[in-house]
């Protein structure tokens, strides 16, 4: 998609000549890019989807897109879309009349539909905020076929074992010493016997189990393996992989009884409402805990998923990257990599994080010193860690997670007794999948 | 007697005149090329992606599959299995309850019982909410956490598990489906029911007939036209059943239905010719018994 096709309508550009005539245009510079992309912006019309984060997400959206207009002048209409929808319609979407920019994920997610021609490369935008971003994001955010970012990397955060400090503080437990398998497995067991659940697990997607699965494989047969089987290099049917199935099977006795019917909202509840020990969980639901209170932010705590094999120790984490990209077809594209260059900027950074987001940042920009305890505590869980994983239906091709290892997850979770045969048929499924 | 109406056809046919036959043209051939271009065309390129691998995206991706996506579904997807029980029995709890319920209730209210205005209007209520709003009411009644097991005094950590069980959810999700249904086909009963002559259930009751003998003799045959549409309805009701479930759900995967199965493999990043071959299986699964029932149904006629 070139620019030129996107580029500001006659009318948007006499709107904005008109306001131009009022006040001075000089100055007005977004970020690193220069007075004359801002000066084109102005007036002109950038559409920008919030994915899902409720109240809190519409916040943060409007403090840094009201930012954002300020210094270009350009008008920014946000829109909020509940986030599985967007995610099970996006390539429909983007094929649409999708909005300019938006929140979106690294990994396949973005690298499929980047190379498909349905979001924007954005090489020069990455480029100018090179000086704040970490290699490791850049590579992150590079999808490796193409070479081409079609993201700009944002925040990432910890799929790893949350729970509050005050609970566990109540079975006698040391809330910062949840180190070792035999810890966990006490923890789960007390919260258990106050008639409260052990271990919460929703799986009404398909997709909230698969952090479960992901760090277990890991933490049994190792990253490479993990890997590998997402891709096809190992087998469903393998018993290293039944191994990993087993060590599921023992949380089952402490989850709560409704796993099927509870999605990630559910679970956030549990924590929340004090119902629950312990849950894997990305990191990002903190956010909700920081809107009801500050007290219930402060209980919050999140360590790395317990050692199981020695051998690999706590080496691997999902740690999803997620960041903003821009629709090829949007009818704007260059005020949406102007915005979505805007929302990666340390400018952007500081309006969300004042606006309220407790998401950790990939930008080097600022001082990790100013973070609170949670957010230093997640770096600490993420650095604890080497192989870094982006959480399983990023890590595998989409035709293959969602459909096919989401239901099977949820059979196992209804019937864990019928193992055997649902990884042969996941295994059938893979290899009935078009490979290239 | 042929001949007079062969006759009789001529002569319509040579009386219409040039604007007769330009709106008439237009009347019929506007439609059908509507109906061609928007359902037709689709169809036919639906049964051909099936046979094709490709991501939806550039055309230049298309691959032939071959029956390699039927292959796969009937050999190695346990939740095609599922999704066809799921349907059969949907469909068999709207023959055999929902439709009869609605077809009684439409016979008690049209018989004028006490209290007939207010029965009407309450089996009538659910009809003008779309399936997808009363997924949404029930989602939250039922849910953990929802308005019901709230009532029980339960939270979200001990709510009984309702459309993630499977022994419950079906009956569950049929309850509700009927609750609208039942109300559709008492509405659609109703109004034919009031163009039956009430002389002829008069003189039927004068002979001696009995309630139900009147039903079945008199009110049934005359009511046929009706008949064909209601069960047409409900053969097409059970079997593109979607929103409702969809809503509750948001997947396919707790309680499949051939309909979110064609949807889960034709969308976002899943997006797969797969499910063009579903979409296929469901049309000749709707397509087969409406077709032959259809027939049938002439057949009798043209006797």
């Amino acid at each position: 998609m070139s620019e030129n096709t996107n580029s500001v309508s006659r009318r948007s550009l006499l709107k904005g000549a008109a306001v131009g005539g009022l006040g001075l245009v000089a100055g007005s510079t977004i970020a690193t890019s220069s007075a004359d992309a801002a000066t084109r912006l102005k007036g002109s019309t950038v559409r920008w989807t919030t994915r899902g984060g409720g109240a809190t997400g519409d916040k943060i959206a409007k403090a840094v897109n009201d930012a954002f207009a300020k210094k270009t002048g350009a008008k920014v209409v946000a829109q909020q879309v509940n986030s599985d929808d967007f995610q099970n319609n996006f390539a429909q979407i983007m094929q649409g009349s999708p909005d300019d920019a938006f929140g979106w994920m690294a990994g396949y997610r973005s690298n499929h539909f980047g190379e498909m021609g349905l979001l924007a490369d954005l090489t020069r935008e990455i480029n100018r905020l090179k000086p704040t971003l970490p290699t490791s994001a850049i590579k992150g955010a590079t999808s490796p076929i193409s070479k081409k970012p079609y993201i700009l990397p944002t925040t990432y955060y910890p799929w790893a074992l949350h729970y509050r400090k005050s609970m566990v503080k109540e079975i006698g437990m040391n809330p910062e010493k949840i180190d070792t398998w035999d810890d966990f497995i006490k923890l789960m067991t007390l919260t258990q016997k106050k008639g409260l659940v052990g271990y919460s697990l929703g799986a009404k997607g398909g997709w909230e189990a698969m952090g479960t699965f992901d760090i277990l494989n890991a933490r049994i047969n190792g990253y490479k393996y993990h890997i590998d089987l997402l891709n096809g290099r190992a087998k469903w049917t393998d018993a290293k992989t039944k191994e990993t199935f087993k060590y599921f099977a023992q949380l089952i006795p402490f989850m709560n009884d409704n796993v099927l019917d509870i999605s990630w909202d559910g679970m956030r509840d549990l924590l929340l409402q004090k119902k629950t020990g312990a849950m894997m969980m990305g990191s990002w639901f903190a956010n909700d805990f920081k809107a009801k209170s500050q007290a219930d932010y402060d209980d919050l705590w999140v360590v790395p998923f317990p050692e199981i094999n020695p051998k690999w120790g706590i080496d691997s984490i999902d740690a999803p990257l997620d960041g903003i990209s821009v629709a090829a077809n949007g009818k704007n594209v260059a005020g949406g990599k102007a915005l979505a260059q805007f929302w990666a900027s340390p400018e952007g950074i500081t309006e969300a994080i004042k606006a309220g987001d407790t998401n950790i940042y990939v930008s080097k920009s600022f001082d990790t010193s100013s973070y609170d305890s949670f957010n230093k505590q997640k770096l600490a869980v993420l650095a604890s860690a080497k192989n870094i994983m982006f959480f399983l239906d990023r890590d595998a091709r989409g035709d293959f997670a969602g459909p096919v290892v989401g239901p099977a997850i949820q059979s196992f979770i209804k019937k864990p007794s019928d193992i055997n045969k649902i990884l042969e048929s996941v295994q059938a499924q893979w290899d009935a999948l078009p490979k290239n | 007697m042929k001949t007079a109406t062969t006759s009789k056809k001529t002569r319509s046919r040579r009386s219409l005149s040039k604007t007769d036959r330009f709106t008439l043209s237009a009347f019929v051939g506007i439609p059908t090329l509507l109906q061609i271009l928007l359902l037709w065309v689709p169809a036919v390129v639906t049964i051909f992606l099936s046979f094709t691998y490709w991501n939806g995206i550039r055309l230049a991706d298309i691959r032939w599959a071959g029956i390699q996506n039927y292959k796969t579904i009937f050999l190695n997807e346990p939740l095609f299995y599922e999704a066809l029980k799921n349907n059969g029995v949907w469909l068999a709890f709207f023959v055999l309850v929902a439709t009869p319920l609605g077809i009684l209730l439409a016979y008690q209210v049209d018989r004028g019982i006490k209290g007939h205005a207010f029965y009407e209007s309450i089996f009538y209520l659910p009809v003008v909410l779309s399936l997808a709003v009363i997924g949404i009411i029930w989602n939250f009644m039922l849910q953990p956490g929802g308005f019901v097991q709230g009532l029980m005094g339960l939270d979200i950590g001990n709510a009984i598990s309702i459309w993630g069980n499977p022994d419950i959810n079906t009956w569950v999700i049929l309850g509700v489906a009927s609750w609208r249904h039942i109300g559709y086909i008492m509405l659609l009963y109703l109004s034919g029911l009031k163009s039956v002559d009430p002389a002829l259930k008069e003189a039927a009751a004068i002979d001696g007939a009995t309630e139900w003998q009147i039903f079945r003799k008199i009110i049934l045959p005359t009511m046929k036209p009706v008949n064909i549409i209601i069960v047409v309805i409900t053969l097409i009701e059970s079997l593109r059943a979607f929103d409702l479930v969809y809503i509750i759900y948001g997947s396919p995967t707790i309680f499949p239905l051939l309909n979110l199965l064609v949807f889960q493999n034709f969308a976002g990043q899943g997006l797969s010719m797969k499910g063009a071959a579903y979409a296929v299986i469901l049309l000749v699964l709707c397509i087969v018994p409406i077709i032959t029932y259809l027939r049938i149904v002439f057949k009798e006629d043209l006797k």
